[in-house]
């Protein structure tokens, strides 16, 4: 009986130290994560702004109201969605191919890998600069190279359509690198004896590639496009750089947009609740992402 | 007796000349904050000077189209990091009504800014906030006209003008005209201009399209209609009949301009003019003096510059208005240590070192005062006497007949809705008169989301000094 209590004593006690061992990373989640999420979903239902040292005042969903009437975020949350949509459906297709040609080692194939991988390091920043360049309709290399193919010259940023596919194809050359060294990771962790067993059973390589690879790499395709939705709703920097959101607002996405209102505009109120939205966006689009590959993954188990 | 006089007086005299020179004596660090680049340069000249009165000068440049964001941020937050602020005057009245800069006219005897020399309209309307100064002139940015000379003089384009609209071809007065000149002027590469077959495409006229400032080159026509922002009540007047037709006239002159005309910003605009790519453009002051520069330019001696557009009235005068986006002007925070020493390093900004800021092409400052105006002199290294005496009587006429942006508090937001609607419009993604109203929402909006009754009395009191100049008529 005795033996029991001092059992359950050293348990308690194992217990109290893991919480303790725990309370400096709570803290610190409390204070830089929970803290400012609170303090955001208080202000999206305030009129506060910093234009005028007015006090804030309450004002239910007001903001909500305004902000689901208004057609600037709907058009930012469209534009959002076409990057979205448009984007990483290509990115994927496009670095799956790469990644299955550089998973077949030739010489000099790890530098190319360590090559590939320079868009993804480069600042936002910087990118949008290059491609600002780029994409000049005058001395841009773009439309210098399509000139080759009887194209006249395109004014990619001044254009609503073309604006827009400025920023795909830029945000294609900057992430379609990451999606593919994910995937080659997932390429590389494949086991060879399961190639073998297809081969042995006189699979083509098409049908290796659906039923073998392509169903081994999914867990990565999920991983890849769920960082990649967070981080096209995120996107913000090579847009502000590239178009500025513009011409007019054709380009302008959900992080723009909270950008320009929180801190051009000094709408805390309104910006928060375009935050907030925006993560209830995310957050759903994520789940929905998540249940239909697992409730996929299940039925064909 | 006597002695103790004599000890006295000399006490006091030594007090005296101890008071007249510590601030000379003074050691101080003067921080000035504004936009960076070449509108920074003047303040780097002024170092030296500075130094001498015992102010070390140190600059913080942030980037042309974040000014108002990042000092707002300084401003809410009190933190008292900048002695010297330059900014645009938009935020004029937001800043002096809730108190961050302080108002200047009891520093005038530091050190004089000769406020008298100013030109009027400018002094009144971008330094000036409910009777007091709470900042001097840094830069007169204006829009101006801008054509390329010998075109308009070429017989052979003379001749074919004529025949083309009945009327002489001459540097466009109206928008009317404007629109014809464009419109003769758009050529395609290997047509012919002034007898010269062109090597790339030619336009007949270019404006700022990029996001930003483009709200002002719809501005300039809206003014010239009659327009103002809002009217006694804040009813926004920006989706009037006026504004509706300023907005449908610069779309129909896009047909006329460059494909990527929506994409440039300031150096794009410039650079297709001083590249020999357009026949007229409408842009800041500075660019007469670039397209001078044969270091910069392809047409140095043949930059022409008139005032911008306006329109005929009944009795057959033109009514004009130029727009003034940016427009640089110097402050005092209120949270400052050292106001005299920021106030000498800002009169000697706005007033001593100023001739040499706005005849220099290393700097991007524009001539704001009347002897800045009657220096031709000065001017001279940017063309001949009559050339010179040209563009100064031009940007003074512009600035006397300025259309100033709406400086009251939220200017910041307004004018971002304004320009995304303008912008909107002429890239094709929105008719104007539907592109204005949910600009106009979105000012009713703004203003309900204030004080509205202190923005009314703000506002009027603007409109006040609008009237002063003959801007206004009730």
């Amino acid at each position: 009986m005795a033996g029991s209590a001092g059992l359950i004593t050293l348990e308690t006690s194992q217990k109290r130290f893991a919480r303790l061992m725990a309370l400096p990373g709570m803290i610190v989640l409390i204070l830089l994560v929970v803290g400012p999420l609170v303090y955001m979903f208080a202000n999206s239902f305030m009129l506060k702004t910093l234009a005028t040292p007015l006090p804030p005042r309450f004002a239910w969903f007001k903001n909500y109201g305004d902000l689901f009437t208004d057609g600037r975020f709907w058009n930012a949350f469209l534009n959002s969605m076409i990057i979205m949509v448009v984007g990483i459906p290509v990115q994927s297709v496009l670095a799956l191919i790469i990644a299955l040609l550089l998973n077949k080692k030739f010489p000099g194939s790890k530098i190319v890998v360590a090559l590939f991988l320079i868009p993804v390091m480069i600042t936002p920043v910087v990118a949008g600069f290059e491609w600002k360049i780029i994409l000049d309709n005058r001395f841009g290399p773009l439309n210098f190279v399509l000139s080759f193919f009887g194209v006249a010259p395109l004014a990619w940023l001044a254009k609503p359509a073309l604006a827009m596919a400025s920023i795909l194809i830029m945000d294609t050359w900057q992430w379609t690198p990451f999606v593919t060294i994910v995937l080659l990771a997932g390429l590389a962790a494949i086991p060879k004896q399961v190639y073998e067993a297809s081969s042995v059973d006189g699979s083509t390589a098409r049908e290796t590639l659906w039923r073998v690879t392509m169903p081994l790499l999914r867990p990565m395709f999920t991983l890849v496009v769920l960082l990649r939705i967070i981080f096209i709703f995120k996107i913000f920097d090579p847009v502000q750089i590239l178009t500025g959101g513009g011409p007019g607002i054709s380009t302008e996405t959900l992080g723009l947009l909270t950008y320009i209102i929180g801190f051009k505009n000094f709408n805390v109120g309104m910006s928060a609740t375009i935050a907030v939205v925006q993560l209830i966006i995310i957050t759903v689009i994520a789940k929905l992402f998540i249940t239909l590959v697992m409730n996929r993954r299940e039925g064909k188990q | 007796m006597q002695g103790k006089k004599t000890f006295v007086f000399i006490c006091l005299a030594v007090l005296m000349i101890v008071a007249q020179t510590s601030f000379a004596q003074a050691k101080v660090t003067i921080t000035v904050y504004g936009d960076e680049g070449q509108n920074l340069t003047p303040v780097e000249w002024l170092k030296p000077l500075a130094a001498e009165k015992g102010i070390t000068l140190e600059t913080v440049g942030v980037p042309f189209t974040s000014v108002y964001e990042k000092l707002k941020t300084e401003f809410v937050g009190g933190t008292g990091a900048y002695d010297v602020v330059i900014f645009y005057p938009d935020y004029l009245g937001e800043f002096a009504e809730f108190g961050y800069l302080q108002p200047l006219d009891g520093l005038f005897s530091v050190h004089d800014p000769n406020m008298a020399d100013v030109v009027p309209a400018y002094r009144d309307l971008y330094t000036m906030y409910n009777g007091k100064t709470y900042a001097l002139p840094y830069d007169g940015d204006i829009l101006n006209l801008y054509y390329v000379k010998d075109i308009f003089t070429n017989a052979a384009e003379k001749a074919a003008f004529k025949a083309k609209f009945g009327q002489e071809l001459a540097v466009p007065r109206t928008w009317d005209d404007l629109s014809k000149v464009a419109q003769f002027f758009t050529r395609k590469k290997g047509d012919k201009l002034a007898g010269k077959v062109l090597d790339q495409d030619y336009y007949g006229f270019a404006f700022l399209g990029a996001r930003g400032f483009a709200y002002a080159w719809w501005a300039n026509i809206f003014g010239s209609l009659g327009g103002a922002w809002f009217d006694r009540n804040m009813k926004p007047q920006i989706n009037s009949a006026a504004g509706v037709n300023a907005l449908k006239i610069q779309k129909s002159l896009m047909a006329f301009c460059p494909p990527d005309v929506m994409s440039m910003g300031y150096q794009e605009l410039m650079n297709a003019y001083l590249q020999g790519r357009v026949a007229t453009m409408i842009q800041w002051s500075d660019v007469w003096k670039k397209a001078n520069d044969p270091k910069l330019s392809k047409i140095v001696h043949n930059a022409g510059i008139s005032q911008v557009p306006g329109v005929k009235q009944a009795d057959g005068s033109i009514y004009f208005r130029a727009a003034a986006p940016v427009g640089r002007i110097i402050g005092i925070p209120t949270t400052t240590k050292h106001p005299k020493e920021a106030f000498w390093v800002a009169s000697m900004l706005s007033n001593d070192e100023s001739i040499k800021a706005v005849t220099s092409n290393d700097t991007g400052e524009d001539p704001y005062r009347i002897s800045h105006m009657n220096n031709i002199k000065a001017f001279e290294k940017f063309g001949t006497a009559a050339e010179a005496k040209n563009y100064l009587d031009t940007v003074k006429d512009n600035l006397n007949h300025v259309f100033p942006d709406v400086n009251i508090p939220g200017s910041a937001e307004y004018l971002d809705a304004l320009d995304v609607a303008v912008t909107s419009a002429l890239s094709g993604s929105g008719d104007p008169a539907a592109a204005l109203n949910t600009a106009a929402a979105s000012w009713d909006k703004i203003t309900q989301s204030l004080d509205v009754n202190r923005q009314k009395k703000i506002y009027n009191s603007m409109l006040e000094m609008w009237k002063k100049h003959g801007f206004w008529k009730d």
